[in-house]
């Protein structure tokens, strides 16, 4: 059958779908495949280098039960409860974390990457709040591609560089989802029994430092595509109302600053002098959240830029930290030499990040809100890494990942037939996909994706008041009569203009969220000016469903912690 | 900033225009082009799955000169 625009439909069956296949996906990939589910994995880019960890990384947390106090499972939960308290739901975390990280882990090495140095040793570093050193410093260069091969090995069957664009459901289930293939133009209708969102986090929402708005530190490819498909047919997120930030090199916003705190960096201000003991009693190794506060305080207080100082670093510690920070981000060792930071003496200037909708914590996630078999309250949809409102992270994505297609393929086998897909809604949806390439003038993607980061950063990114949000709300909401202005001039832009108007439309769900927690937590990352205080009776997560047509409801979660 | 390709070390083998993250990479006359440096995120990808030291980076001005 061809479709209106000359290229061909596919109609597909899968026992478990898995859309998105970076670290989490193609773990849930791999796990549903061997309870024997006929998987299907379709990715907007190409399995082999898509995700976060597209072109490396080099750490994973890990509690190895060594002998110290603080390297248990009790120690880690104790670490989780305390920097991701609100966030993070300790029952899922047990069970998508802490009972599959011993496979997780052998997993990793059996694809050929080892989280062990040369010499057999396993190296580890302490950062980010964490109960002692728990991160494990590995040569995670080609880990994704080789996590690729192994599922080629399994011949999964793979669709790479399809959007997904639409997801849909029979009598409150889900039915299947539908999608094009950025190159070409072939329109997918996919039926399955059961689907992972393994997505990832909305990034290109705020300003970045150089104006680019793909100069970020998380993956630009990732603009909360399905995050916006799931909130559409009533799935609920959670933890969206948080602005993530991280300490940045000036100019790149490359990942690095777990090793340059790992490796003991000083973090220092523009009078050379550390201030983090001000802000928090862990010094340059408090969590990433009061890294970033503190910076902010310091710059605000006019004793900024700030900068890390590894003057005091031995030359072979300098040698592993200029090393591994290549494997987290291949081109960031040259950006350093190229401005001069390997010479001797030279502080390396560094920057408070984009602001992104993500987790407020490495130990939880922010998305589709997911139970303890990592289904969300759609039957049949189910959610795994950045994309669900409790994983986060290398460590988690691995473990997680597998448990995720593990309880998909489980829920699959449990459904009979396939439940159908409505014909007209198919064909009102290729229509509603292609149309920007139809237009014979528009606004530009590009255009449209500007005026909502412009939005986002001035109204909530990071701080925000119930009348900043407000605002936000409706200032995006009046950008809603420029969608049908969206024009195309090729695949490529048509994927821009579906992923302009993915954004504005999770920008919409955050700041509704925002609004709902009338509280400050994970500062900055949500910090309420009209509610500075964190407040214990918030303590848990901000759930946000679709109300009618337009609108966005939200209701409050409790989570309870020990202490 | 981005990823800049040397057309005369390309075979045209297009695994970078076939894996790149961004879609920035496609081929063009059976060589690979940087057809939307903007969106380049400098994963480097590209570069390590190149087997002729095809790829290199070059940093905008407003990376290295803030």
């Amino acid at each position: 059958m061809a479709s209106i625009f000359g290229s061909d439909v596919h109609r597909l069956k899968a026992d478990v779908a898995v859309i998105g296949g970076g670290t989490a996906g193609l773990n849930t990939a791999l796990a549903a495949a061997e309870m024997g589910a006929d998987v299907l994995v379709v990715d907007k880019a190409h399995i082999q280098r898509s995700g976060a960890i597209a072109g490396g990384i080099d750490h994973f947390f890990a509690y190895l039960e060594t002998g110290p106090s603080w390297d248990t499972r009790d120690a880690y939960l104790g670490w989780v409860a305390k920097v991701a308290r609100g966030a993070a739901n300790l029952k899922i975390h047990e069970k998508v974390f802490c009972d599959e990280l011993v496979p997780a882990m052998e997993r990793t090495e059996s694809m050929g990457v080892s989280l062990h140095q040369p010499d057999g040793s396993i190296l580890r570093t302490q950062a980010l709040g964490q109960p002692g050193p728990i991160a494990i410093n590995f040569d995670g260069k080609f880990l994704k591609p080789k996590m690729a091969f192994a599922v080629k090995k399994k011949h999964i069957r793979t669709l790479n560089r399809v959007q997904v664009s639409n997801l849909y459901l029979h009598n409150g289930e889900f039915a299947g989802f539908a999608g094009y293939d950025i190159r070409n133009g072939d329109f997918y209708e996919i039926e399955a029994k059961a689907a992972v969102i393994a997505t990832g986090n909305t990034n290109r929402m705020f300003k970045s430092q150089t104006g680019n708005p793909f100069n970020l530190w998380y993956c630009p490819a990732n603009t909360g595509d399905l995050h916006r498909a799931a909130f559409d047919v009533g799935v609920e997120l959670a933890n969206v109302e948080y602005v993530r930030l991280t300490i940045v090199p000036k100019g790149f916003s490359a990942p690095g600053f777990n090793a340059f705190f790992g490796m003991g960096g000083k973090f220092v201000n523009g009078l050379g002098q550390q201030f983090m003991q001000n802000y928090h009693p862990m010094g340059d190794k408090a969590p990433r959240n009061m890294m970033v506060w503190g910076a902010l305080q310091e710059v605000r207080a006019g004793r900024g830029p700030i900068y890390v100082d590894v003057r005091h670093l031995s030359a072979k510690d300098l040698t592993h930290l200029f090393s591994t920070l290549g494997i987290d981000k291949d081109t960031l060792p040259e950006f350093l030499r190229a401005k001069g930071y390997d010479r001797e003496g030279t502080l390396i200037e560094m920057t408070v990040s984009e602001p992104m909708q993500a987790r407020p914590s490495e130990l939880c996630g922010s998305g589709i809100k997911i139970d303890e078999t990592c289904a969300s309250n759609v039957p049949g949809l189910f959610a795994a890494g950045d994309a669900s409102d409790q994983m986060g992270c290398l460590h988690m994505c691995m473990a997680g990942g597998y448990a995720a297609g593990k309880h998909a393929a489980r829920y699959a086998a449990t459904v009979g037939h396939h439940r159908p897909l409505k014909a007209k809604a198919l064909a009102d949806e290729r229509a509603r996909v292609f149309a920007p390439l139809l237009r014979k003038t528009g606004l530009a993607a590009g255009e449209f994706e500007t005026i909502v980061r412009i939005i986002a950063t001035d109204h909530f990114g990071p701080y925000k008041s119930e009348i900043s949000l407000t605002g936000a709300i409706a200032k995006l909401n009046g950008l809603d009569r420029y969608r049908d202005e969206l024009k195309a001039n090729n695949l490529h832009e048509l994927m821009r203009c579906h992923e302009a108007m993915n954004i504005q439309s999770v920008a919409k769900i955050v700041a509704h969220a925002a609004l709902a927690r009338k509280e400050s937590r994970f500062v900055p990352y949500h910090y309420r000016s009209d509610y500075p205080e964190t407040d214990e009776n918030c303590c848990g997560l901000v759930v946000v469903r679709k109300d009618g047509e337009a609108g966005i409801a939200t209701r409050f979660e409790r989570l309870h912690y020990d202490a | 900033m981005t990823a800049v390709i040397d057309k005369g070390k390309c075979n045209g083998c297009e695994l970078c225009a076939l894996y790149c993250p961004l879609d920035v990479i496609h081929m063009e006359d059976g060589i690979a082009v940087i057809l939307y440096p903007e969106e380049c995120w400098h994963c480097g990808a590209c570069r390590q799955d190149c087997a002729h030291d095809a790829i290199t980076f070059q940093f905008a001005p407003a990376m290295l000169g803030i």
